[in-house]
């Protein structure tokens, strides 16, 4: 894609995303994914990071090699990311990336611990604006995966069709010029 | 002259609410589109040009600009000779909840008691009119018309705002670089940029408060004075950029709104970092015949 002063590079990924996939992605790169995502938010993250850290997601039913978790509620409102570095996502983050989760999308700067924390394991963190209206059209399915008491703040399952994203944080390296982002 | 008619005023009320959550102002789309034609960074541009479509399409569809829907907050100027039935602000309010299911509005309503809201132990509720508005804020005027504003606050702004006191050692370029260094410190973690910041400046956290919501229903995209300009500068030199991504668009425009003030070093500042789609605002006009938008958009 060609913009401006200068050319994207845009690479397609399909979910799940390999490690070797992850690997060739840098800070800065734009890609477009397609496949199952999950989504969850502030209520479940906590929950879920738990339940991987204690290795029963098996008996949740759900599978997080080679995920993508997009934090974002999903309601009849639409899809869009909400803050990352809210406590309660950003804390979850590194045991979900040590359960699988390769790419984390949502938006806002994460703090220099969690940057090196997901590549310590293998995981990418990916920015995507809140563009809903647009975005509805690239959800091609949605079911609740898990906790449903949660109601929009669910854990759902979703299937995407070229969803955009930005990596903004790959290899320990990420596209904030301050990784000081973290909610005080 | 007559009476305003009660179903005049939530039909309006309701109409309101979904314009403010659904659709650009003329001002709003110019300066993306200005934003666009200026913008050099490759991922900003890309940025900027995802959120008028998306503005463009949301208003196509009648579809929310963002997931969050937002909080409800009302301003209304009352006409001094306006003649109202007896629950005209109940009418108000069962039109913003007729807007909020028909956006429809996302619902996130915390249920149960006070202790389990705060801790939303007891879930949400399905119905997204269960999102109860603010407090009103009630202005008097000449005339015999209602005038409903509706602004949506997303909860990113939340996080990052404050109000706080500053010491102004006589000087208003103090009292307003202080509070554009509050939001370059904040901008980055916001996520959602180019914000767009409202400013209000009393004597209180209350006053400060609202200064600011009327600064947003009143800010104008077009029009930017030597003080806002200095706040939305001071922003863009952050290089933070749209969506964090870089480029010269970290802040669009800035508005604010001065109260009155009283005898002390002290203005007490309330600072909002809208998100990129804030303010998402509308304003009506009721009269004794019928209802309209405030401009025509």
């Amino acid at each position: 894609m060609k913009q401006g002063g200068g050319t994207i590079k845009t690479v397609s990924l399909k979910t799940p995303i390999s490690p070797q996939a992850a690997e060739k992605l840098t800070a800065g790169d734009q890609v477009e994914i397609s496949g199952r995502i999950y989504c969850g938010r502030d209520a479940v993250l906590p929950r879920l990071a738990d339940i991987a850290e204690r290795g029963s997601l098996r008996e949740l039913g759900v599978d997080l090699e080679g995920a993508v978790i997009f934090h974002t509620a999903v309601s009849p409102a639409g899809i869009g990311p909400t803050t990352s570095n809210k406590v309660e996502i950003e804390g979850s983050m590194e045991a979900l990336s040590k359960s699988g989760v390769r790419l984390h999308l949502g938006k806002g700067a994460l703090s220099p611990d969690t940057v090196a924390a997901l590549a310590r394991n293998g995981s990418l963190f990916a920015i995507t604006p809140p563009l809903s209206a647009l975005f509805s059209a690239k959800i091609l399915s949605s079911r609740v995966a898990a906790f449903p008491e949660e109601g929009m703040e669910a854990f759902f399952e979703l299937q995407v069709d070229k969803m955009p994203a930005i990596i903004a944080a790959a290899q320990g390296r990420s596209i904030f010029q301050s990784d000081s982002g973290k909610q005080s | 002259m007559g009476a305003i008619k009660r179903e005049n005023i939530a039909e309006a009320a309701e109409a309101c609410l979904v314009r403010a959550g659904t659709s650009f102002r003329p001002d709003q789309a110019r300066a993306y589109e200005r934003a666009i034609a200026e913008e050099t960074n490759p991922h900003a541009r890309w940025v900027l040009e995802g959120v008028l479509e998306n503005a463009r399409v949301a208003a196509r569809n009648v579809a929310p600009l963002c997931d969050d829907s937002g909080i409800p907050h009302l301003i209304i100027r009352l006409g001094q000779e306006a003649e109202l039935p007896p629950d005209w602000l109940s009418q108000v309010h069962q039109g913003v909840a007729q807007g909020l299911r028909i956006m429809p509005g996302r619902p996130m309503a915390v249920k149960g008691d006070a202790i389990q809201r705060i801790e939303q132990s007891q879930g949400l509720h399905d119905d997204p009119s269960a999102m109860l508005p603010a407090p009103a804020m009630v202005e008097p005027c000449k005339g015999t018309e209602l005038e409903i504003s509706v602004l949506l606050l997303g909860g990113g702004p939340e996080i990052r705002a404050r109000t706080r006191r500053i010491f102004h050692k006589r000087s208003a370029e103090n009292v307003f670089k202080q509070a554009a260094s509050w939001t370059a410190e904040e901008v980055q973690s916001l996520g959602c940029t180019p914000t767009v910041v409202a400013l209000g400046v009393g004597r209180s956290h209350q006053e400060a408060s609202a200064l600011m919501l009327q600064a947003m229903r009143d800010g104008d995209f077009d029009r930017q004075d030597r003080w806002e300009r200095l706040v939305t500068d001071t922003i863009n030199q952050t290089g933070v950029g749209p969506l964090g991504l870089g480029g010269s668009h970290t802040c669009l425009a800035t508005f604010m709104r001065i109260g009155p003030q009283r005898a002390s070093g002290v203005r007490i500042v309330c600072m909002r970092p809208g998100c990129c789609f804030e303010p998402r605002k509308a304003t009506v006009r009721v009269d004794s015949a019928a209802w309209r938008f405030d401009k025509p958009e």
